[in-house]
């Protein structure tokens, strides 16, 4: 396993947000995170990535215990991510926040620019990089987040709704990025609710609900999961409710 | 976008002009006064620049780095005969220490927190060089009164000195210049951003904001040995009194934090005021003048956070349309 | 052995320390619920201070009249300071957020600086009764009052947080406003009443204090630094956690000012600042 969780929890007050979970995504897989919202997929995907300390439990890199390790350090490590809400850099340009990446593997500045440029063509934002990075809408946006991952030369890419709010013409071009992203032999793991790009993309699915994790496999035969489909129902009569939490 | 270099070339070669030729055209001893005075401060703010601007820490209490240079430069005088300028090193050195006690614990947290030490450190220092014989207690240090030889950079008239000020801010914003194109730079502008975003793609958060607060803090006991040359004096009030904090920070938030020539131009604006200030009204002044900066730092935080120079920076993008802000989440 | 004299001192110090407890609440409460830290915290206190001593001079009352309308007035400042400056900055950059709140400070300070001077003033000390005498404890009356009625009115403040509709309605805004919004509680209105609520406390802190403390433009200075320990020290948020870091710095500042000397008091407590932001960022009672 390149990247894996061994036994996670996360315990905020009294809510158990991450339930003892273990799971693991092996080099050249793409592990799709899927469930209704508040299941703990973001959390579980933040104990990943460094941005939350798991109460218990270790995360492994590479075999390596990474649990104690910042983000920063598992970035150069070859970890990197995007953010369910873009965290763009709004006052910098295109090219100046995928440049931000690109320092990880460089300290020139000119060396990090012509990174930065390549990788932009290559996620087909060649032609935005001197616009500003707040003049952006959503696609741009997660789009650039991508970029920028893609410039730390990662190991592994964790994907938080990479597609959320994106119409289904932006989802396709959004699915075949990921695509060719893996096809240069990058690991995936992505957080998605758009059944599409999981069914599309995932070799492997990890279904959340409630903190635990309740079914994985591949996404046609886990889609078919009664405690799945259960879990699924109860989410359509939360939405109905008007909640909004992630 | 792709003309700034250019344009900014083109400004940073007027502003240069018009200050070497400034003393010459305004000769009178009050006005070459008057440009030191400024040079001085716009030394200073633009080195609490580096932190309060780029890294976007608001340090409220830098004076204790000013401090520390006057205070070696005069102690290093007054104990050992040598030049003041001999001090300056010993007050780099401290400054750097005191950066790194207070920055070391708190940049990690957040920026509360380092403001809060800040201040606290300031006063720590004005309370213990208070009651410290070997720093001349509520007295102060007096440099030489007659100048013995030229390295004493004793002078009567202000014109030496608004060169060599000239000379130390043109260092000061070449090393600004230059750290803002170099990684360091960018990191900073991207933490300022959003720090969760910048440590994701690997920007050592902490250690980048620690690296500029100990510029900063160098360069501001420049400034303040600077201070002590000119003046020849340092007591707890005028080294390391808060007030000198906020003439800091107030420069380059009105002139511009985080941008290159936003401190100069606070300090072009403020030191005159004050100056007229204090001639006119006398000692009452001084109360009202500090009345104008505490409502002029509202106003700028209310309105203006990122100030004049910031305004017009906006002018001229205006044409850029607005930020999107539909995002879904 | 402990003499008279240390128990004296020992009592004198924890009485400040509930007097340094309450004003200290106000600056947690603040924090916690909107991550705000008021720079002019210090500087509520001092106007505080001055309004206590113009009701003396002016129209000869004492803190029981000074310490109800110098709550009524800081409360009426914080109000107003939330409306027309916090409500603004408090979403905006870190340096918009900190350069207002002491530029609020810087304003208030030198403006009581030109109405009133740099002069030191006091308050007569007969105008709370004289020394008591309790056990062998030599103990001044203002000091006595002063620190029991800052215990109470910070157990007070406490109770109002944990146990009324009021602070409950403050904790949801304070955990998610958009929630609490949802709940049809309004988030403005919270965060005023929590600026009402805190400036008042310190109100009554300043006019407390006042009753034995110098008077100046620039104490609040001094008082914040004190705050921002005593909250370092108790975690932010936490009043309960104010009033054992309060007493606990009243009890450091009184002993270090009879075994060292009254000049280093100031000292040690800002040197217990930096070892608390070294070694206990996260407060004496907060988990790590």
């Amino acid at each position: 396993m390149l990247l894996e969780a061994k036994g996670v929890s996360k315990v905020f007050g009294r809510l158990r947000a991450v339930d003892n979970v273990s799971a693991g995504v092996a080099q050249g897989e793409i592990l799709g995170l899927i469930g209704p919202n508040g299941a703990g997929k973001s959390t579980f995907f933040n104990c990943l990535t460094g941005d939350v300390a798991p109460t218990s439990g270790a995360v492994l890199f590479g075999g390596e215990d990474v649990t104690a390790r910042s983000p920063e350090r598992r970035a150069e490590l070859g970890l990197a991510r995007t953010f369910q809400l873009p965290q763009t850099f709004d006052g910098m340009t295109v090219l100046e926040n995928v440049m931000i990446g690109a320092f990880l593997r460089t300290a020139e500045t000119r060396e990090a620019r012509d990174r930065a440029r390549s990788v932009l063509d290559l996620v087909g934002m060649g032609d935005l990089a001197d616009t500003p990075a707040r003049t952006l809408g959503t696609p741009g946006r997660k789009r650039l987040e991508i970029a920028r991952a893609l410039a730390t030369e990662p190991k592994v890419l964790l994907l938080d709704e990479a597609m959320a709010g994106l119409n289904p013409a932006e989802v396709r071009r959004a699915i075949d990025l990921v695509r060719s992203i893996h096809e240069t032999g990058v690991t995936l793991v992505i957080v998605e609710h758009v059944m599409e790009v999981i069914t599309s993309l995932a070799g492997r699915v990890i279904v959340f609900h409630q903190g635990q994790e309740i079914a994985s496999g591949p996404p046609r035969e886990v889609m078919r999961d009664p405690s799945v489909v259960e879990a699924y129902l109860g989410k359509r009569a939360g939405r109905k409710a008007g909640a909004h939490a992630p | 976008m792709k003309a700034a270099p250019a344009r900014n070339a083109v400004w940073a070669v007027a502003v240069a002009t018009a200050l070497l030729a400034y003393p010459l055209i305004f000769s009178s001893p009050f006005q070459q006064r008057l440009g030191a005075l400024v040079l001085l401060y716009a030394i200073a703010a633009s080195a609490w620049n580096i932190v309060g601007g780029y890294a976007g820490q608001v340090s409220v209490g830098h004076v204790v780095f000013f401090g520390c240079g006057a205070y070696a430069a005069l102690a290093t005088y007054h104990h050992t005969g040598l030049p003041p300028i001999a001090g300056v090193p010993l007050g780099i050195a401290a400054s750097v220490g005191i950066a790194a006690l207070i920055g070391v614990p708190t940049l990690r947290l957040s920026g509360h927190y380092f403001s809060m030490a800040t201040i606290a450190v300031a006063e720590l220092a004005r309370l213990v060089t208070t009651n410290t014989e070997f720093l001349g207690a509520a007295v102060g240090l007096s440099g030489p009164t007659v100048p013995r030889t030229v390295f004493d950079l004793s002078f009567i008239s202000a014109l030496p000195y608004y060169y060599l000020f000239l000379a130390v801010l043109a260092l000061t914003l070449g090393l600004t210049w230059w750290m803002e194109r170099s990684r360091i730079g960018y990191y900073l502008r991207a933490i300022r951003d959003s720090e969760r975003a910048a440590r994701s793609l690997g920007a050592r958060a902490g250690r980048v904001k620690l690296y500029a607060f100990m510029l900063s803090a160098g360069l501001t006991s420049v400034a303040g040995a600077l201070y002590a040359l000119m003046f020849g004096f340092v007591d707890p009030e005028s080294g390391l009194g808060i007030l000198i904090s906020v003439k800091m920070l107030i420069m380059a938030a009105l002139g511009g934090a985080g941008l290159l020539f936003g401190p100069l131009v606070g300090a072009a604006i403020l030191v005159p005021l004050e100056e007229i200030s204090n001639s006119v009204l006398g000692g009452r002044g001084a109360g009202l003048t500090f009345v104008l900066y505490g409502a002029i730092i509202v106003l700028i935080a209310r309105f203006r956070p990122d100030g004049i120079l910031g305004l017009l920076r906006l002018r001229r993008r205006a044409e850029v349309p607005p930020k999107d802000k539909t995002d879904a989440p | 052995m402990i003499s008279a004299t240390l128990v004296q001192v020992i009592v004198g110090g924890l009485l400040l320390g509930a007097v340094y407890a309450l004003f200290s609440s106000g600056l947690t409460l603040i924090w916690g619920m909107m991550n705000v830290v008021n720079f002019a915290h210090g500087d509520f206190v001092m106007v505080a201070m001055y309004t206590a001593f113009m009701l003396w001079s002016l129209l000869g009352l004492g803190p029981e009249a000074s310490v109800p309308v110098a709550a009524l007035v800081l409360a009426t400042i914080g109000i107003l300071s939330y409306f027309l400056l916090v409500r603004h900055i408090m979403r905006g950059p870190m340096i918009a957020q900190i350069l207002g709140t002491f530029g609020l400070a810087l304003l208030l300070r030198y403006t009581v600086f030109g109405v009133a001077g740099a002069n030191f003033l006091s308050l007569p000390d007969h105008l709370l009764g004289g020394v008591y005498e309790v056990f062998g404890i030599r103990l001044q009356a203002s000091r006595l009052v002063a620190g029991v009625v800052a215990l109470l009115v910070t157990a007070g403040l406490h109770l109002l947080l944990t146990r009324t509709t009021l602070g409950s309605r403050m904790l949801a805004v304070s955990e998610d406003a958009t929630a609490a919004q949802l709940m049809g509680i309004r988030p403005d209105r919270m965060q005023a009443a929590a600026w009402g609520i805190a400036a008042g406390a310190t109100g009554i802190a300043g006019a407390l204090i006042a009753t034995f403390f110098y008077i100046s433009p620039t104490v609040g200075e001094t008082l914040a630094i004190i705050a921002f320990v005593t909250v370092a020290l108790g975690g932010f948020g936490s009043v309960p956690g104010a009033l054992v870091a309060g007493l606990l710095i009243g009890l450091i500042e009184s002993l270090s000012a009879y075994w060292i000397g009254a000049v280093w008091k100031d000292v040690v407590v800002y040197v217990l600042f930096v070892a608390v932001l070294w070694f206990r960022p996260q407060g004496l009672m907060g988990k790590s």
